[in-house]
């Protein structure tokens, strides 16, 4: 059952990719991948009705020997920490695709990648092996780094090489924890349930971990590592950044939870003040700089490294709530910046510039984009955290649930999201209000088609803001039991640390 | 001693696989002298058929019960069968590879694969030699022929010089090594056979004297040459930039599997009373190999350079299996070479295809490639990205295991360090695979620009197809499908009883020499 959300898009990405001649038609290229990615989608919605909220462990398993001398088995699952991740990767996999130029340079390379991106994406979720996750996480980096170099804008090169070091050196860092962990534990199998490290002594432990940080990190981004990010973000094309920040960034947190809190729980308590406040940092940094962006895309990105600082916040204070948050805030974040960069992407196509001092004025009503402004402004609110939007509910449980442990750092988190209402002021001041330049606002019309996906977005942004029930129920049993694990004692001892 | 006993202490059935490369070797060079120019259609194709027949012949000798030949001098065992496998089928790939190539450059193609079937048998001899002149003929097989293969194109001054410096550094490497070899002769009082060395030296007592170390280190002076490791690596860039191409892709896949297969061998049987002592000068020449190979194919702009500072960082990845010392470590270098050839040799087939129709093999000369021809790009880039053990390609299974094996044997520094220079090396390979798919067609260099129409049609570019399809797919499903290699690799080394017997070896020797130490 689980196997079709990887294999589907992999196949068809070959299939798309090396189908010999004129089969496939370059011009059927983005049909075919649309249509393969709406059946994952529709897949994927199936089993997250059949999935049993009020099972905490891993569903729908499915396992397949393979090798045992490196003890690496094909071996699938879902739980609640995963299932919102899945369906976010094949619905933003599906926006992605529809929102692509209709006249992409070397479609079918194109679309091969995304699908490849895809299906990876869709196995590092699922994997319940170690080795295996790591198969599908390393898979994602030539894909990526190729959407990077071809498709991007004018600095490709340089952001491409660096998120492929990046990103590498992710790897070559989860994989060295790995190998610890399954030697350590005189594992001969690298299956999640093989690997205890109960039993490791506790500085192990925590370099082990501090491997899982370091590793994720990169990923997420955390603050001192975060320096791909923006150019990344920046320098590629609309529908790839859904792709990168929606999708990608996840891998990062979802690591971070499965790994870090999961399987080395008593040491993540002891880490778990440094990290609260480092989640802090994060939050106030990514706002300040976006503050000072003088490009829109930029400054998404920006808003994308403050938010990974509450998630990191929400899983270092890990009480069931602020583990529900952060699943939360991972699944909203990747809409809400799904959105932006739909919407970033359309204004830069239509307008032709992404500069705040040239922007201005595109909600005057018939010759500016007064629907697309329309669709921005929410989209900021919402990310700024606004109630009645998915937003504000992911951040408010987030904080509701760590303030308990680390007072201080969450309400420096809050302060952020201030600080993030404030750049998103100034960027929608800066585009949507004011008046248009009359000399160069002869705008192309933005047709129907190009609105929709951001259309579906933002109405399911308003819906799961005002329905919360939808985003949270999916998770709340899974992260409980995890919860549950961590040592209560030592929680007590921090909180009265981070207390003083 | 009546006559059947004679027989059965040669066996001499153990080195048929080697009988047949010797009869295919003399069938060519007869043809060639009766027939002359006009074979030279068709004998690539005999001597292809007479490797495929050895390794036939290899698969039937698997788990021998008698494996010893030739009262002691040659060991057929599992282990020796897969890396006389290896060499084999390098040798039929660089055939196929060279069957254009050496037509191209106007020489003759019958002695080429002769002096090529030469250094094969050297190799296939080396893999199971156990006796100290048997190591020593049939590595000088091995060299002999390779210095005449470098230096083939003998109208080119590139070739002649490399032939001048792998010959220079070549000999002297092995006189080196054959001081090492004469002193464990006296060491050991007198014995030539490896295992009765073995028990010579434990028996006289001189465990861990200055002469065992330093014929070790001779020895390791030779081995070091023949796998490129870093100190003894000068020769690689120049002799992979000079040679013919066919020929480096065989110095790099069978030359270096015959030279591992020496080491295992050699040091496991002879030097287990300086296990620590070895295994810590490996360490060093891993440790220069992976940074100096990787860090300094970096700035190559050369495509056989890159690949030759490639392949000498591959080679340290391949000696932490050898450290590790465990099973699971020899057999992460079996499985690992085994993956080697393939993404190495279709590497290179990708190489040759390229210098073939454009006559360079500079690295910038590929960009834009993807447009022309799509299948070499393919090509290339996959077996690259193997190379930089990219997932789910086979050099990703390869190097997960060598790095599992490692760190099960509490190798940690090495393997970060292999992981690292890893991250590293996939700089550089994707360099060229950026060259060849992500420049625009307006970014197409001149040789690209004017390549010629592909035709598979012409003389000898088939059997070149055939090389480039059959390792291009084995690369890319060799990992997925990676678990009967595996099986193999662990079977090679789990019936080789060399390899448990050190471990019995070993333990005894820590024994002696904690009883000399009280």
């Amino acid at each position: 059952m689980l196997s079709v959300l990887i294999w589907i898009p992999i196949i068809s990405a070959a299939i798309i990719g090396f189908w010999p001649g004129n089969a496939i038609e370059p011009s059927r290229a983005r049909l075919v991948s649309l249509t393969v990615a709406g059946i994952v989608l529709l897949w994927n919605v199936f089993i997250l009705l059949k999935f049993d909220i009020s099972y905490p462990g891993m569903q729908f398993q499915e396992y397949l020997p393979w090798n045992e001398t490196l003890g690496l088995n094909y071996q699938l699952g879902v739980d609640g920490l995963s299932i919102l991740m899945l369906v976010l990767n094949s619905f933003l996999t599906w926006i992605a695709i529809y929102s692509s130029n209709k006249n992409t340079e070397r479609p079918r390379l194109y679309y091969s990648m995304v699908l490849l991106v895809s299906g990876g994406v869709a196995g590092a979720f699922l994997a319940e092996n170690l080795l295996l996750f790591f198969l599908f996480y390393e898979l994602e980096l030539i894909p990526f780094y190729l959407l990077i170099c071809i498709w991007g804008g004018e600095k490709r090169a340089y952001a491409g090489i660096k998120f492929l070091i990046y990103t590498a050196v992710s790897g070559a860092l989860i994989l060295a924890t790995f190998l610890g962990m399954v030697w350590l534990t005189g594992s001969h199998s690298f299956a999640f349930d093989a690997v205890s490290t109960q039993n490791i002594s506790a500085g192990m432990q925590l370099l082990l971990l501090g491997g899982i940080v370091l590793g994720f990190g990169i990923k997420m981004p955390l603050v001192p590592f975060h320096t791909w990010l923006p150019d990344a973000y920046v320098e590629v094309s609309a529908p790839i950044a859904i792709l990168l920040g929606g999708v990608l960034a996840k891998l990062g947190t979802y690591g971070l939870l499965r790994f870090g809190l999961g399987m080395f729980p008593q040491a993540w308590s002891v880490i778990a003040p440094s990290l609260a406040i480092w989640g802090a940092i994060n939050a106030i940094y990514g706002a300040v700089i976006a503050i000072a962006q003088k490009d829109i895309k930029r400054m998404v990105a920006y808003s994308s490294i403050g938010h990974m600082g509450y998630i990191l916040l929400a899983a270092a204070a890990s009480t069931p709530l602020s583990l529900v948050g952060a699943v939360a805030q991972m699944f909203s974040h990747g809409i809400i910046l799904a959105i932006l960069f739909h919407l970033v992407g359309i204004v830069e196509a239509k307008v032709g510039t992404r500069e705040l001092d040239k922007l201005s004025g595109l909600m005057s009503p018939i010759r500016g984009l007064p629907l697309i402004s329309a669709l921005l402004v929410l989209s900021g609110m919402a990310s700024a955290g606004i109630p009645g939007l998915t937003g504000f509910v992911a951040e408010f449980i987030s904080f509701q649930g760590s303030f308990s442990t680390f007072p201080i750092p969450t309400l420096l988190c809050v302060v952020a999201s201030g600080l993030t209402a404030v750049y998103f002021v100034i960027l929608l001041n800066r585009t949507c209000f004011g008046r248009l330049q009359n000399n160069l606002a002869y705008y192309p019309k933005v047709v129907w088609a190009e609105k929709m996906p951001a259309l579906i977005l933002a109405s399911l942004i308003i819906f799961l803001g005002v329905q919360p029930t939808w985003l949270v129920r999916w998770s709340e049993t899974t992260t409980t039991s995890m919860v549950a694990v961590i040592p209560t004692p030592e929680k007590t001892v921090i909180s009265e640390i981070a207390l003083k | 001693m009546d006559f059947a006993n004679i027989a059965s202490q040669l066996n001499a059935g153990t080195i048929l696989p080697e009988g047949i490369v010797i009869i295919t070797l003399l069938g060519v060079l007869i043809v060639d002298l009766i027939l002359g120019r006009t074979s030279s259609r068709w004998i690539g194709y005999l001597a292809i058929a007479g490797l495929l027949t050895a390794i036939v012949a290899l698969y039937f000798q698997w788990d021998a019960t008698n494996p010893i030949g030739f009262t002691g001098s040659f060991n057929g065992d599992d282990l020796s069968i897969i890396f006389r496998g290896i060499i084999a089928l390098s040798a039929v790939v660089t055939i196929l590879m060279s069957i254009r190539y050496i037509e191209q450059s106007g020489t003759a193609l019958a002695e080429f694969i002769a002096i090529l079937m030469t250094a094969t048998l050297g190799g296939m001899f080396l893999s199971g030699a156990s006796e100290l002149v048997m190591i020593f003929i049939s590595l000088e097989t091995l060299s002999i022929s390779s210095y005449l293969l470098t230096g083939y194109t003998k109208r080119d001054p590139r070739s002649n010089e490399a032939a001048l410096k792998y010959l220079l550094i070549g000999a002297s490497s092995t006189a080196v090594f054959l001081y090492g070899v004469s002193l464990l002769y006296g060491l050991s009082g007198g014995q030539t056979e490896l295992s009765a060395i073995a028990n010579g030296i434990a028996a006289a007592n001189v465990s861990q004297s200055l002469g065992l170390v330093i014929a070790l280190v001779f020895v390791i002076a030779g081995i070091g040459f023949k796998i490129s490791a870093a100190p003894f690596h000068q020769w690689t860039p120049d002799v992979y930039e000079g040679a013919p191409t066919p020929v480096i892709a065989f110095l790099s896949v069978g030359s270096k599997a015959a030279g591992f297969a020496l080491a295992i061998r050699l040091l496991t049987v002879v030097f287990p009373l300086v296990a620590d002592e070895w295994r810590f000068v490996f360490t060093a020449l891993a440790v220069l190999s992976m940074v100096l190979g990787n860090v300094v194919a970096l700035a190559q702009t050369s495509m056989k350079r890159m690949l030759a500072y490639s392949s000498i960082a591959q080679a340290g990845f391949v000696m932490i299996g050898l450290i590790a010392g465990t099973d699971a470590g020899y057999s992460s270098m079996i499985f690992y070479l085994l993956v080697y050839l393939f993404m190495n040799l279709c590497g290179f087939t990708c190489v040759i295809l390229f210098s073939l129709r454009t006559g360079t093999d500079q690295i910038a000369e590929y960009s834009g490639l993807y447009q022309k021809d799509p299948l070499l790009t393919l090509g290339l880039s996959i077996s690259l990205l193997s190379l930089g053990g990219i997932p789910p390609l086979a050099g990703f299974f390869g190097k997960i295991y060598l790095f599992w094996a490692g760190w099960q044997a509490g190798l940690y520094w090495l393997v970060l360090l292999g992981l690292v220079t890893s991250v590293v090396s996939i700089y550089y390979y994707i360099r060229v695979v950026k060259m060849m798919v992500v420049k625009e067609p307006q970014e197409m260099s001149d040789v690209v620009k004017n390549y010629p129409q592909i035709s598979w049609n012409l003389p000898g570019f088939r059997p070149l197809q055939v090389g480039l399809i059959a390792t291009l797919i084995a690369t890319t499903v060799a990992g997925i499908l990676s678990n009967p290699l595996f099986t193999l690799a662990n079977n090679s080394v789990a019936n080789t009883p060399i390899l448990q017997a050190e471990k019995i070896a070993s333990t005894q020797a820590s024994a002696i020499i904690t009883e000399q130490a009280e």
